[in-house]
């Protein structure tokens, strides 16, 4: 009923228009990681148009600036906690 | 004032399964209802180096806030973005997960930081995962008298969430087993 807190609108419900794109790119990642990748075969990414169709449907959607940043980030983005032990969120806000 | 926690744990199935796991930790729907904090998980972004073997994956955790009622009625909203930063080297087999609060930062930083590593007396049966947690309250003066009390929340509340994280990774790799011995017949 209305008492339900998830009823009133919030971010979390952001980025459930991508749900089935999301899920079908997760599936095949999953797939590529488990069969693929951590048996050596490294050399090549695939899932690459699940990839491409989900993440056009998330810089739509995605409103969250903090979150915004690393969708458009590019490079080694992996590094992003490592380089320094102070506030790397902040780093660039200004 | 910060806290900080490490916890070991065993998992009696190879690497490569346990980091498999790892991916569809909050992503499995079955797994909604234990994990049912985290509201949503969206890769943000994904790098592969084909040359090292190294894949570099930026994800976004939307979870409900940790803390009592009166800190999200102070801070007005009940839920909160973690960014999760993960490293997976396939050739020295490593995996490292970074995860940071990045809402709520004016009031509490948490930081989880989870390696996976083949066991060293089992290295292609079993993996090991360290997990370590610091969270600090920041010393902002409305909630400074309280701030020792809300630490020891959210401490507990993050204890009883790696648990049922573990609980969770170790029915995935079942899972996971079943399938590549089914996979095998």
């Amino acid at each position: 009923m209305g008492l339900g807190k998830r009823d009133k609108k919030s971010s979390s419900t952001a980025t459930s228009p991508c749900a089935h794109l999301r899920a079908a790119y997760h599936n095949c990642f999953n797939r590529w990681y488990s069969e693929k990748f951590v048996k050596g075969q490294w050399d090549k990414e695939e899932c690459i148009s699940e990839w491409q169709k989900y993440r056009a449907c998330l810089s739509e959607h995605l409103d969250d600036k903090h979150l915004s940043r690393f969708l458009e980030a590019e490079g080694p983005v992996g590094y992003v906690f490592q380089e320094d032990s102070g506030n790397p969120v902040e780093n660039t806000a200004k | 004032m910060v806290k900080g926690y490490t916890q070991d744990h065993i998992y009696k199935h190879p690497w490569e399964r346990v980091t498999s796991a790892s991916w569809r930790k909050f992503a499995d729907p079955e797994n909604k209802r234990t994990l049912s904090h985290i509201l949503e998980v969206d890769t943000l972004n994904r790098r592969l180096d084909p040359d090292s073997g190294r894949l570099y994956t930026t994800r976004a955790l939307t979870i409900h806030a940790p803390g009592p009622w009166f800190i999200r009625k102070i801070i007005g909203q009940d839920i909160c973005h973690c960014v999760e930063s993960t490293v997976v080297d396939a050739q020295s087999k490593s995996m490292q997960l970074t995860t940071r609060n990045v809402s709520l930062q004016k009031f509490i930083e948490v930081e989880e930081k989870i390696r996976y590593d083949p066991h060293p007396d089992n290295p292609t049966g079993w993996t090991i995962c360290r997990q370590e947690t610091s969270i600090r309250i920041k010393p902002l003066s409305a909630l400074a008298s309280m701030a020792e009390k809300v630490e020891q929340r959210c401490a507990e509340r993050f204890m009883q969430n790696s648990a049922k994280g573990r609980e969770v990774m170790e029915r995935i790799c079942k899972y996971l087993e079943a399938e590549s011995s089914g996979m095998a017949l």
